[in-house]
């Protein structure tokens, strides 16, 4: 088995190491860097504001630039938490905090360093595992029926809903906003069309991409303009010696090493993302340290650690999406619309029918990595410059981005107007603290688990009780139903306890 | 800072806002008969479990804006002028964009857009929307064989032109 996926991966190498295909990794990875950095966009409005570059290329090559994207994405982002404290995910919120502490006292050159060569090991490291534990998903994944998938994308969505941010009921209410949306065009079982208020437009459904461009880049472009008068930014400057000391070498290795070790499992479980691995990193390394007075403070592993884990779960994410076909995130959501347009559907199915574009694009990971890491060290200073470009230009500029994006998608102004309406929407949710990431999982898991839902269903006769016989669908569900209830759960008894507390003092 | 008064009404709005599109989609559904005449195994179960959701969830948020459950969060103060301002701008895009074309109005786009975020340099706002835009017209129509639209009054204009050499 371990020599099928080695001969794969050689002949992924080979497509990936054309000039052609090298030319568009670099193409992907330079361009992934430079949008990721601009703030208030992160990975996921990347990956989809770039979608219009590859509609006229065929898809291994389209895919291979993607992947460049989605790495370069991530290098991109964590130098923006760095130097300007504006995390463009959520993911990137740690890095941000010890980051941008080192940026202030001088170090910024160090903290891109170490993260910029924390991410390169964490991805290399993880993309080795991906190699491997791919194909093992996709074995696992011909003992899953309509049943099993169906509760593995009730999990997926749990996850993304349910251990994000601090209400549920708003995690909820985007969830199910972006079923709703999923909801809309006709019907895949029975052709009957849905919900389309007779555009005729709407028959083919709202695109992904126009949803996730309307909710991060229109509705964060709006909510800037809200604040602008009340918020300065702050960039530092990079200044003083590029390099990392040996002190700071010896500092980072084993957090990059943890953070790799945390990352790419939670990030391949379906039902991860890439939250919780950071937070963990995090607190692993500040539990770890010698010096955990310096964490808040600019401590170089709160830096090495949490990028390693970001990078290292990025890779992982690709895992069940590759292998079965399950985004567990608004990134992999986008790359997963990205196949359906091209009329691939990732699964199982995928490496058999298509092992050039699969092995292909792992393969070009292992490449865009060494790329990024040449790339970024020496041009850290270029991308700073791009951070200094003025909030007017910028938004506006993502403005037309988007409005360009949404057009070019199907020659049309309906998905314009639609881009108008969901950034209005993404305005409100950003205002009113709504999570973005399940309202985009929902939107295309939905479609997906309905009609795992409903064959299930047919194949055992309308007897509803099939997800709870069988048993690995059952133990997925009561993973969900826990995830679900023990932080409820707990909140509620701290509540409680606090309660107590106030009417004893 | 504290505004639990601006608390209440977030969630309110959040609140409604679900419950509404709960009740709408439960009404739609209803009302087209293939649609609710199969709601078992059909094209119906999946709408109304959403329906039902977002009613729900409408409900519980009603329920938590007017108890003030969690704690009260801060409403951040906003530039509504310059919401509204970009807002308009871009739905004028609606109406624009095929008509004028992306360049023209593209550049409206950009320049009206960096005028609510405060900036003065109108002239050169207007320059780099038009290298902007024109530049994007050039990779994407030429380079990468998409199509932005020219606009059909100047293609009228265009064709008017030609009439008459």
């Amino acid at each position: 088995m371990n020599m099928d996926t080695l001969a794969a991966l050689f002949h992924g190498f080979a497509v990936a190491a054309t000039p052609y295909n090298l030319f568009w990794s670099l193409v992907g990875v330079t361009l992934g860097t430079a949008i990721g950095v601009l703030p208030g966009i992160g990975p996921a409005l990347t990956v989809a504001l770039l979608l219009p570059v590859t509609y006229g290329m065929e898809p291994t090559s389209a895919f291979i630039m993607f992947a460049g994207i989605y790495y370069g994405a991530m290098y991109g982002g964590s130098t923006t938490s760095i130097l300007l404290n504006t995390p463009g995910e959520s993911a990137s919120i740690v890095t941000a905090l010890d980051g941008h502490a080192m940026a202030r006292k001088g170090r910024g050159a160090q903290a891109l360093a170490t993260a910029a060569i924390g991410s390169f090991v964490a991805g290399t490291i993880a993309t080795v595992a991906l190699t491997f534990v791919a194909p093992l998903m996709v074995k696992m994944a011909l003992l899953f029926g309509p049943t099993e998938y169906f509760a593995l994308m009730v999990l997926a969505l749990t996850t993304v809903t349910a251990v994000l941010g601090d209400s549920l009921s708003r995690g909820l209410a985007s969830l199910l906003f972006g079923l709703a949306l999923g909801l809309v065009g006709i019907d895949l079982q029975t052709g009957q069309a849905r919900f389309t208020l007779g555009i005729s437009e709407l028959l083919d459904g709202i695109d992904v991409v126009v949803v996730a461009v309307g909710l991060f880049a229109v509705g964060e472009t709006l909510f800037t303009v809200a604040r602008h008068c009340f918020e300065t930014e702050e960039l530092y400057q990079l200044k003083g010696s590029k390099w990392m000391s040996r002190e700071d070498w010896r500092r980072s290795w084993k957090p990059w090493l943890r953070g790799t070790a945390l990352g790419f499992p939670i990030g391949a479980l379906p039902a991860g993302g890439s939250e919780i691995p950071t937070f963990l990193s995090y607190l692993t390394e500040k539990r770890l340290s010698k010096n955990p007075e310096e964490f808040g403070h600019g401590a170089i592993e709160a830096v090495a650690g949490p990028e390693a884990a970001n990078n290292a779960s990025a890779a992982g994410v690709l895992a069940p999406l590759l292998a079965l076909g399950l985004p567990t995130s608004a990134t992999a959501a986008i790359m997963l619309a990205a196949f359906q347009q091209y009329g691939i559907q990732p699964g199982p199915l995928l490496f058999d029918n298509n092992p050039e574009l699969v092995w292909g694009l792992i393969a070009s990971l292992y490449i865009g990595n060494v790329m990024l890491l040449l790339l970024n060290l020496p041009l850290a200073g270029v991308w700073v410059k791009l951070l200094a470009i003025p909030r007017p230009w910028l938004y506006s500029g993502i403005l037309l981005f988007a409005t360009m994006g949404a057009y070019t998608l199907n020659n049309n102004i309906v998905d314009v107007a639609l881009l108008w309406i969901i950034g209005v929407i993404g305005f409100g949710m950003r205002v009113l603290n709504v999570p973005v990431a399940p309202c985009i999982v929902g939107l295309i898991l939905g479609p997906l688990a309905e009609q795992q839902f409903r064959r299930a269903l047919t194949i055992s006769q309308g007897d509803a009780s099939v997800f709870f016989t069988h048993p690995i669908s059952l133990a997925l569900i009561v993973i969900a139903v826990t995830l679900v209830l023990v932080p409820t759960l707990l909140r509620w008894r701290a509540a409680r306890q606090a309660g107590e507390a106030a009417n004893q003092a | 800072m504290l505004k639990s008064a601006n608390f209440r009404i977030g969630e309110t709005i959040l609140g409604l806002a679900s419950l509404s599109l709960g009740l709408f989609i439960g009404f739609e559904t209803w009302s087209t008969p293939p649609i609710a005449a199969q709601t078992v195994i059909g094209p119906g179960l999946f709408p109304a479990l959403i329906a039902t959701g977002l009613i729900l969830v409408g409900l519980q948020l009603l329920y938590e804006a007017f108890l003030h459950r969690l704690q009260a969060e801060e409403f951040p103060e906003l530039d509504w002028k310059a919401v509204i301002l970009v807002a308009a701008a871009f739905a004028s895009q609606l109406v624009l964009l095929e008509r004028l074309g992306w360049i023209v109005s593209g550049t409206f786009l950009f320049v009206v857009s960096a005028m609510a975020f405060g900036s003065r340099t109108h002239l050169r706002n207007l320059m780099i929307g038009l290298l902007l835009t024109a530049l994007t017209y050039l990779v994407f129509d030429y380079g990468l064989d998409l199509d932005l639209p020219t606009g059909s009054y100047i293609e009228d204009l265009i064709d008017l032109a030609r009439g008459s050499v």
